[in-house]
């Protein structure tokens, strides 16, 4: 084997010039898909189509402006509550699956097939239940939320190493203890991908009902600029749902690293 | 799986209380449904009364045969240039590189949010929808199948390339056996989102299929009808839930045990 073969691919990569190091590659891929993405527009698309430099000229208006900060923090704090809700009762339900049998086949055909079901569906139901107003979509929130938390606490709670168990009962801890101290940190790690996962559905649901319940927030923001033709202000609101999802996804990773290092491999 | 190790005995009693669960849940339903206005739920034996008479009426085959015809193309649309492109960049490094991050972030943007834009641009038409499908199915495949892509270990190629395998025969022996278990957990993924994309398709450009039996219902307060139209798509939830996990774990014995 020559020498060179020994090396392995991305230094060679690295070898060869412009590729000079992920970064810069990853760089170069972002201008070039922003320009195509300009030139697109520009050259196909009518004059209202959001595009790079327009998105860029509107941002900063858009983020100073009282209204898009009210829709933003209407949207953000119904997610937050609703993850909250569904994080406290979801748990709860969930870590009952997992550990007690009867409440495990009792519920989990209903658990299951309301996971499965898509949110949207239940739209009409939560503004025939609570109305066309924040309640609604706080219901959506929580009904895309809770499930995904359920069954990943079920299956936390499920993976505890019976030795765990064993030596709780051994020291004759009571069930509560035993609950608290050994059936709940053994299954965070589960419980924090349930989480994640929750967050993303959260933030879909909270856009989704108020595009059809019409309250103000960031999805009805989209829905109201795009609408008007407004598609560069619209997407701003985008830019602001996509970083609410990773900055929670990423603050989540980080969380989990600092606090839960038991959890590394799940 | 659940049930190795139990006696007969055990097998019934599961059975019996999920049986017990599902009848439970069956009349509670039903109950609170003679309970409470009927503007806000109906009883179970209305809504499979409404369902039958859907059924009868060929509304229902309509309905749904119309949701599926969008759900089939947007999901297959989404696998054939998802899984292609995966793994195209499963072989060309340095673009793997240069774009997995953007992968990544179009996988973590809520598609719901871009469907304003399409209506305004595409209108109402099969095209907008199709193209919402695609977009909520696309990225979890392709995703996913970079994710395989990054778990090839270069020594493989390597090897491949040390006994003078040939483009194809890499292509056949490494680089598809190991992407497609990844590709295939990004098909289970994209079948879920994808049936969300179908339904906010129908609700948010032009009504149609399902989704827009589940409006008239809610229009014409018709609960039991509404009801009887989410139960359908509960139920296809459900089934293609399923039919991702058994494509998924179909798959999943390809994976290398180090995993």
């Amino acid at each position: 084997m020559s020498e060179a073969r020994a090396i392995p691919a991305p230094e060679i990569a690295a070898a060869t010039g412009w590729r000079a190091s992920p970064l810069a590659m990853k760089g170069i891929a972002g201008v070039v898909l922003l320009v195509l993405w300009e030139a697109v527009v520009r050259a196909f698309a009518p004059a209202y189509v959001a595009r790079p430099t327009g998105v860029a000229t509107v941002f900063v208006k858009v983020l100073a402006d009282p209204q898009f900060r009210a829709a933003a923090a209407a949207t953000l704090w119904s997610v937050a509550q609703g993850l909250g809700i569904s994080l406290v009762a979801g748990t709860a339900l969930g870590l009952l699956m997992g550990r007690v049998s009867l409440v495990e086949r009792g519920v989990r055909y209903y658990v299951f097939s309301l996971f499965a079901t898509p949110m949207v569906a239940i739209l009409p139901l939560a503004t025939l239940w609570f109305g066309y107003n924040a309640d609604a979509r706080l219901a959506v929130v929580v009904f895309a939320s809770f499930f995904s938390i359920t069954i990943n606490a079920a299956d936390g709670a499920r993976s505890v190493p019976g030795e765990y168990l064993e030596v709780a009962r051994a020291f004759r801890a009571r069930s509560v203890a035993t609950l608290f101290d050994v059936v709940l940190p053994a299954s965070l790690p589960y419980l924090f991908a349930g989480v994640r996962l929750a967050a993303g559905r959260a933030l879909v649901g909270a856009v989704v009902a108020e595009f059809f319940i019409s309250i103000p927030g960031l999805g009805y923001y989209i829905l109201f600029n795009s609408r008007t033709f407004k598609h560069n202000e619209a997407f701003v609101a985008v830019i602001v749902l996509v970083a609410a999802g990773v900055g929670f996804d990423v603050l989540v990773n980080r969380l989990a690293q600092r606090y839960l290092p038991w959890a590394r491999r799940a | 799986m659940r049930n190795t190790g139990r006696g007969t005995q055990g097998r019934w009693l599961h059975a019996g209380t999920v049986a017990g669960s599902l009848v439970l849940g069956a009349i509670v339903w039903e109950v609170t449904g003679r309970l409470t206005s009927g503007a806000f739920w109906a009883p179970l034996s209305a809504t499979l009364a409404s369902l039958r008479d859907l059924a009868a009426s060929g509304a229902l085959a309509r309905y749904a045969g119309s949701s599926l015809e969008l759900y089939a193309t947007g999901l297959a649309l989404g696998i054939v240039v998802g899984a292609p492109f995966g793994l195209l960049l499963a072989r060309l490094a340095w673009l793997r590189v240069a774009l997995e991050d953007y992968i990544m972030m179009l996988y973590a943007t809520p598609m719901v949010a871009l469907i304003p834009f399409i209506l305004s641009m595409l209108g109402f038409g099969f095209t907008p929808k199709v193209l919402i499908v695609f977009l909520f199915t696309v990225f979890p495949v392709l995703y996913n199948t970079v994710e395989g892509a990054r778990s090839i270990k270069p020594e493989l190629v390597e090897v491949a390339q040390s006994f003078r395998s040939r483009e194809w025969q890499l292509w056949r022996d490494v680089m598809i056996p190991f992407t497609l278990p990844f590709t295939m957990t990004g098909v289970r993924q994209a079948i879920a989102r994808g049936l969300v994309g179908m339904v906010a398709a129908e609700f948010f450009l032009s009504p149609s299929g399902l989704g827009q039996m589940i409006m008239l219902g809610s229009q014409n307060f018709d609960t039991a009808g509404m009801l009887a139209a989410i139960l359908v798509i509960v139920v296809l939830g459900v089934l293609l839930m399923e039919l991702g996990r058994y494509i998924e774990r179909r798959f999943a014995v390809w994976r290398g045990p180090d995993e």
